[in-house]
């Protein structure tokens, strides 16, 4: 194959951007298993340290590294310009962020004042820079699709659920009067979960589901309008949490249903899809929309009569589930595909196959696994026995994709090194 | 629109074609593998060759620009027709796996594309190029043979 390299790399990030990303949100998915593993059943109950520190290092650690690396990739796809220097930009966001998680979790084991600063510090120099270029880049896009709307639309509510952040702390410390803690706790809440998490995945399943899997479309007016009535609907939350508190579950429930609507929407898709294979991935989607649907329709019920304890847990573990079920279907797809197309780029003849980075065997095992997690964690919402048990296989799950990533991205470096390249001088 | 949805509804119809070969070759119907990824081949090259003869100089035209975004749409055609290559090779040796795994490349190396151009290069030309050119530009394009 003749080519060029240049052009198309200028376009896509190198792939140590996506690949440094996704590697440390494993390593905190790990983290985070070993966590469960001595923490055992506290980690779920609402409001204590142990569960304030799993969550964050579930959703700072895990989420917000796999989506950044996805959004590094991504972008340039759907607004057709690289942003610029992204190697420097994703340092400059990745480290600070490492250090304000790791800041964050000390401050909920020792609630410390200090240390809460020192983490809204650093997470904002972590995260708004980033957030608000990508968000000016998709907003000067001469024309939308559903996916970078609601791209658009999941940063914004980023920009937010930082903020709110910021404020909760500002109220903690004692240097502000204004705002109920409790209204705005769960303001935070549905912004970084339903608003930022859902709503990304829900933009990246607009592109992702119709055009890897060849299936019917979302219906039109739903995709076109549907992130912008989700981000509506969290910003009447937010004015709701300042002045009347008690609306806040009911426009959650609302929010709710429509991300139900989203996950019921796209099992119909999957199951029409026109590719005929079922690799691992298809069932991360099924398993993660799955999860989300029954997670939402228990939100909703909780908001109308009270969950007991364990179900409680369970909305925990299914809405986990569909996180980090979405996460591990993109990962198998984005980490071969990078490292062949890269060096197929490169015009390095001997540039592995999809198959040959990660076979689909490895991840049919992967799926396996993570499925059995789930079903473990489940169930170890009526018996806290298992929670160390889920704990550890939460530990080996990530610990499998750690390792995937980490042969992928050696098997790039060592076909750089030794592979024959096709010489450019001869062309053109 | 006229040219988003042109274009756009081509793209769709070559997925169709592409999922279709898979179908074969995944179930080891060799020879209609064949046929149906000649298809599908046939069709994107068309494809191709509408936007690399007809709407690339268009949009050059009006933009005055030859380097730039239309430059990196042909640079990733190329792209493909190597994967076409090797794809017709995995047919021939009835290999499987290679079929499969260079599929799942290919799928996504034009998915991405497409959606570049959908994104920007056919919204674009949509907005820069008079009504008039436009009709004129498609029934050049349907003119188009391989
Ligand atoms: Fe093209
Ligand atoms: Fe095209």
């Amino acid at each position: 194959m003749f080519q060029n390299s240049g052009l198309s790399l200028d376009q896509a990030p190198p792939i140590s951007v996506v690949f440094r990303f996704f590697l440390a949100g494993s390593l905190w998915g790990i983290a985070a298993g070993i966590w469960l593993f001595f923490a055992g059943a506290p980690a779920l109950e609402p409001s204590t340290p142990e569960a304030l520190i799993l969550t964050h290092m579930l959703t700072l650690g895990v989420m917000l590294s796999f989506m950044l690396g996805a959004l590094f990739q991504m972008l340039p796809v759907l607004a057709g310009v690289a942003l610029h220097d992204p190697v420097k930009a994703a340092i400059r966001s990745q480290y600070p962020i490492l250090f304000g998680t790791l800041f964050l979790l000390s401050a909920f084991a020792t609630a410390s004042g200090a240390l809460y600063a020192f983490a809204l510090l650093f997470l904002g120099i972590g995260l708004l820079p980033i957030a608000a270029r990508m968000l000016s880049r998709l907003y000067r896009l001469p024309s939308h699709s559903p996916s970078s709307r609601g791209m658009g639309f999941s940063l914004y509510n980023l920009l937010l659920l930082v903020a709110v952040g910021g404020w909760m702390l500002a109220l903690l410390g004692g240097w502000m009067q204004r705002g109920d803690l409790p209204a705005l706790k769960q303001l935070h809440l549905d912004l970084g979960l339903l608003g930022w998490i859902a709503l990304l995945i829900v933009s990246v399943s607009f592109q992702v589901i119709e055009m890897f899997y060849v299936t019917p479309p979302y219906p039109k007016r739903y995709a076109r309008w549907m992130p912008a009535l989700l981000t509506g609907t969290l910003t009447v939350e937010f004015v709701a949490a300042l002045n009347a508190p008690v609306l806040e579950p009911w426009i959650e429930s609302f929010a709710a249903i429509l991300l139900m609507v989203h996950a019921l929407l796209t099992l119909r898709r999957l199951s029409m899809r026109q590719r005929p294979l079922t690799d691992a991935t298809v069932w991360f989607w099924r398993l993660g929309m799955g999860a989300l649907a029954a997670a939402m329709l228990l939100l909703v019920v909780g908001n109308l009569t009270d969950l007991s304890t364990s179900l409680t847990m369970v909305l925990y573990v299914l809405y986990t589930s569909f996180a980090l079920s979405v996460v591990l279907a993109m990962a198998y797809k984005i980490v071969p595909f990078l490292t062949w197309f890269h060096l197929n780029a490169q015009g390095y003849f001997t540039a592995p196959m999809m198959h040959e980075v990660i076979h689909p065997q490895n991840a049919k095992r992967h799926l396996a696994l993570h499925s059995t997690t789930v079903f473990v964690a489940l169930v170890a919402a009526f018996d806290p026995r298992l929670w160390p048990l889920a704990g550890s296989l939460l530990c080996a799950s990530f610990a499998w994709i750690a390792v995937n990533i980490y042969r992928a991205w050696h098997l790039y470096l060592h076909v750089q090194k030794t592979g024959e390249r096709f010489d450019m001088g001869s062309f053109s | 629109m006229q040219i988003s949805n042109y274009m756009t509804h081509e793209h769709r119809s070559c997925d169709g074609l592409f999922a279709e070969a898979e179908k074969l070759a995944a179930s080891g119907e060799w020879d209609a593998a064949e046929k149906a990824f000649l298809d599908f081949a046939n069709e994107t090259l068309k494809h191709f060759k509408k936007e690399e003869e007809e709407l690339f100089p268009a949009f050059e035209a009006k933009t005055g620009s030859t380097e730039g975004p239309t430059q990196v749409m042909r640079f990733e055609h190329e792209q493909v027709r190597g994967l076409v290559g090797k794809i017709a090779e995995a047919i021939e040796k009835q290999d499987r796996d290679a079929y499969l795994s260079l599929a799942e490349s290919m799928m996504i190396l034009l998915q991405q594309h497409n959606m570049k151009e959908e994104q920007m290069l056919y919204a674009m030309c949509d907005r820069v190029l008079p009504p008039a050119e436009k009709s004129d530009l498609v029934e050049k394009m349907e003119k188009v043979e391989l």
